[in-house]
């Protein structure tokens, strides 16, 4: 077998000397000088060349694989444990676990191109559309006003811009403006004959502009995802949503939860740089398309809006994260900003304005303050409404007017998929709906084709139905079904070892011709995952004394909560039995949150005074917590709630 | 060899009831208090510990057999004389700085309980001069630390260092464990042993005070 492997021989123009080590990764012919005994992850880190994987390079998560083309040693344990014996005879290893100690050639599967594939996501329900401002109440960051300076006044030897003030009116004595605009503006001025389009941000000019363009402003929302980022593109005339994009976040290649991230911003003294480049490079892309989309240009782009967990608003205004990753988890800074968005680093108008929302501690940012102003439920006195937005970390929101408690919950990242054995996120092939029909399992795959892999709410439904006919016990356990009506998905219980995986889809049926399985371990991860998201709930309702049957309505947020089945997550114990009726999804909550401060500006205001209104109950401290966090590991129908 | 069989299925569906109730009519039978402890309780403690680590068990079932035990524990007590149990370790126990986990090290804690070590838990998020001062008060066999964050682990290296500053590392043997923590970590930071789990770590830790499982 040796004798097929190649050994990478290095283009003729490098000199080569006694202590150089080179990686070759095909198919793209890329060359990398690597320090001696480095692992390939290593190397590949300081590149663009993306690796999957979730556990940066801990040589957990089994993701991060590549074929080795060259001679290479026996695999490490790590690598047996998590390769299958196909893999490592092909010459699979794990890129994390296999040191450089010569020159070395490896192929990078077709995987990392379809994940850096930006791709389209949530566009907004018809429900939330209701949501957005009325017409008639629009009253955007950004307004701009047809201003004619009367010949009078242009023979006082006024300054230009105490013109535009007297123009504008008497409640525009106070008017600053920037100063891109100010340096074109005699020109501007002149060639307008003294009548033009006056660009405002509350009392600052902008731009001044040709009155043609009265009706060019366009705003951007973005929300600030820890595994996805979204853009939305709205126009401030009429307050209607032009075009939204998406792309996944290129910080996952420094580990696809937050934590590996702060880890990484730690430990590497440009860490925080490389962040912050690599979040503005996605933005800045998800922008040229939007304005692709829509036809538009950067200049007509006057103002955004940023909502995302505090970690995320830390990392794209380039401001340390660390004090967020251990306790007692202090951020920078808190309240919402409002920025000169090419200071940051977006490509906007010159002078256009970024806002970040207002966050509450470091693990309740704004993306759940915008979730909480989408919802509404500051607005009411009456009702006591659950939020939950389950990502890696459970935000959870529950109360009303009177009374709004926050909290966040570590789930981990299983219920996007990663930590799963076969688990991926919410994009083409991820099985993302299972069902059970006649004793035999549906499942529902994203883009209709053949399955790869297995998303959140798919995991949530698999769960679901294999505690329903018994493979999942209440402990967790899989196990064949003592019901005689199992027959057929007993057939896919696959026992090894003592422990038990479930076939979800066999080979000949995935598109990469590799069974997908549900293991043992990754029924543990959901189970820990579920764990945390209901033990925050429960301890929010203790806090505020109610029970389940005082919940009058549940919003989910996010991609899950869109996507999630909600009677399998009941039957799961991800979230408490209530009638189906009162629980709503409400998209990407936090996107509509900050298009609503986008386009009427008192919402900001309202962003402001919900961070002194909702309180807080930080979780870690707490051993209520804890013991919650135990009792809902199990599956009990009956699980205290 | 005594027929712990009825007694070792109660504890390990953590059934209190029942394992008191066994214990209770062992003694009753004659056997000895030492006995019901090493070949009964402790002896199926390592079992539970093993299905744990293989991934047969979850949390909750490993503490609810963990305090099934402690209740069993209980009632051996007063059968006891001095100096009859000779504690296996002294373990000193704690969650590192600015890490507030405090499940696993609890359950590591529990498992060591159950396999006859003596611990003193110093909580969460404890600071590298407490875990000195707390080595000099006690004078533990073992140090634990665990950390549930990669951005937590590098207290664990403070923690070693404060401990070799103040002369105290060749003392003590140090065990440490978490979710993200590894063996090569382990290697790396200069501790003694890593437990991948609480299961694991029991077994670490009879190694690291040369007890070997055989002589039980």
């Amino acid at each position: 077998m040796s004798m097929s492997r190649r050994r990478p021989r290095r283009p003729g123009k490098r000199k080569r000397h006694t202590s150089d080590v080179w990686l070759h990764v095909l198919p793209d012919d890329r060359w990398f000088h690597v320090a001696l005994g480095e692992t390939i992850w290593e190397t590949l880190q300081s590149t663009d060349v993306e690796l999957e994987g979730d556990c940066y390079g801990l040589g957990r998560c089994g993701k991060c694989k590549v074929k080795v083309l060259s001679e290479i040693e026996a695999p490490s344990d790590a690598e047996r444990a998590l390769l299958d014996e196909d893999e490592l005879e092909q010459g699979i290893r794990l890129a994390c676990r296999t040191r450089i100690n010569r020159d070395l050639a490896i192929s990078i599967s077709e995987e990392e191109e379809a994940a850096a594939e930006y791709f389209s996501i949530l566009t907004t329900s018809h429900v939330l559309s209701e949501r957005y401002i009325p017409q008639d109440q629009l009253e955007p960051l950004i307004s701009k006003q047809l201003v004619t300076l009367p010949f009078s006044l242009q023979h006082e030897g006024l300054s230009d811009l105490d013109m535009i003030k007297l123009g504008l009116g008497s409640e525009y004595r106070d008017l600053q403006a920037s100063l891109y605009c100010l340096r074109t503006l005699r020109d501007d001025l002149e060639e307008g004959s003294f009548r033009g389009v006056a660009v405002l941000h509350d009392h600052c000019l902008l731009d001044w502009q040709d009155e043609e363009q009265i009706d060019r402003r366009y705003g951007l929302v973005f929300d600030l995802g820890t595994s996805t980022l979204v853009g939305k593109l709205f126009s401030l005339a009429d307050g209607s949503e032009v075009a939204v994009g998406s792309c996944l976040n290129s910080q996952k290649r420094y580990g696809s939860d937050l934590i590996s991230r702060l880890q990484y911003c730690q430990e590497h003294p440009r860490g925080l740089k490389t962040m912050q480049s690599l979040i503005l490079k996605d933005l800045n892309q998800i922008t040229a398309n939007l304005l692709e989309t829509a036809t538009i240009n950067p200049e007509d782009i006057f103002v955004a809006v940023a909502a995302g967990n505090t970690t995320m608003q830390h990392l794209l205004l380039g401001l340390s994260p660390t004090g967020i990753a251990q306790a007692p988890f202090s951020p920078v800074v808190t309240d919402g900003l409002v920025l000169d968005a090419a200071d940051v680093g977006l490509h906007l108008h010159p002078a256009a304005i970024l806002y970040t929302m207002p966050m509450k501690s470091g693990y309740i940012g704004g993306d759940l303050l915008s979730f909480i102003i989408a919802s509404g439920v500051a607005e009411q006195q009456d009702e006591t409404i659950l939020g939950l937005d389950m990502g890696t970390n459970g935000e959870i929101f529950l109360g009303n007017g009177k009374r709004l408690l926050t909290c966040s919950a570590a789930a981990g990242p299983a219920l996007e998929g990663a930590r799963i054995t076969h688990g991926m996120n919410g994009r083409a092939g991820a099985i993302e709906g299972v069902a059970l029909e006649d004793g035999n399992l549906r499942y529902r795959v994203i883009g209709n084709v053949k399955p790869e892999g297995i998303c959140g709410s798919g995991l949530v439904d698999l769960v679901a139905v294999l505690l329903e006919c018994g493979i999942i016990d209440e402990n967790g356990l899989i196990s064949p079904s003592p019901r005689a009506d199992c027959r057929e998905l007993n057939s896919r219980v696959v026992t090894r070892s003592g422990l038990s995986s479930f076939l979800v889809v066999p080979a000949e049926e995935s598109a990469r011709e590799r069974p997908i399985y549900l293991t043992q371990k990754d029924v543990r991860e959901f189970q820990l995952a579920k764990a945390a998201i209901a033990a925050g709930i429960k301890t929010l309702m203790d806090h505020l004394g109610v029970g389940v049957s005082d919940i009058d309505r549940v919003y989910l947020a996010g991609a899950l909560g869109n996507y999630i089945d909600h009677h399998s997550a009941m039957r799961t114990g991800l979230m408490p039995r209530v009638d189906s009726e009162i629980v709503r999804s409400l998209g990407n909550a936090a996107s509509t949150g900050a298009a609503m401060v986008l386009l009427a500006k008192h919402y900001w205001q309202t962003a402001f005074e919900l961070t002194g209104f909702i309180e807080h109950i930080e979780l870690s401290w707490r051993f209520d917590f804890n013991q919650y966090f135990i009792d809902h590991m199990t599956f009990h129908e009956d699980n205290p709630w | 060899m005594n027929d712990f069989k009825a007694l070792s299925e109660a504890i390990s569906k953590g059934d209190i009831n029942k394992a008191v109730a066994e214990t209770k009519s062992a003694l009753e039978a004659g056997i000895s208090a030492q006995d019901i402890l090493n070949q009964g309780l402790i002896a199926t403690m390592n079992e539970v510990g093993d299905r744990y680590s293989k991934g047969l068990i979850f949390v909750p079932q490993m503490l609810r057999s963990a305090k099934t035990m402690q209740e069993c524990t209980k009632l051996l007590k007063p059968y006891f004389q001095e100096g009859d149990v000779v504690s296996k370790g002294q373990v000193l126990m704690g969650t590192v700085r600015g890490d507030l986990h405090d499940i696993g090290k609890n359950l590591v804690s529990m498992m060591l309980e159950g396999a006859g070590f003596t611990i003193t838990d110093l909580g969460v998020d404890v600071a590298p001069e407490i875990f000195v001062e707390k080595v000099r008060e006690v004078e533990p066999d073992i140090v634990g630390m665990s950390a549930l964050l990669s951005t937590t682990m590098p207290a664990m290296a403070d923690t070693i260092e404060a401990l070799q500053k103040a002369g105290l590392r060749k003392k003590v043997k140090i065990m440490i464990g978490g979710a993200p923590v590894t063996e090569r970590y382990a290697q790396k930071i200069g501790a003694d042993a890593y437990g991948s789990d609480a299961g694991s770590a029991v077994t670490r830790a009879k190694e690291l005070l040369g007890i070997d499982r055989s002589e039980e």
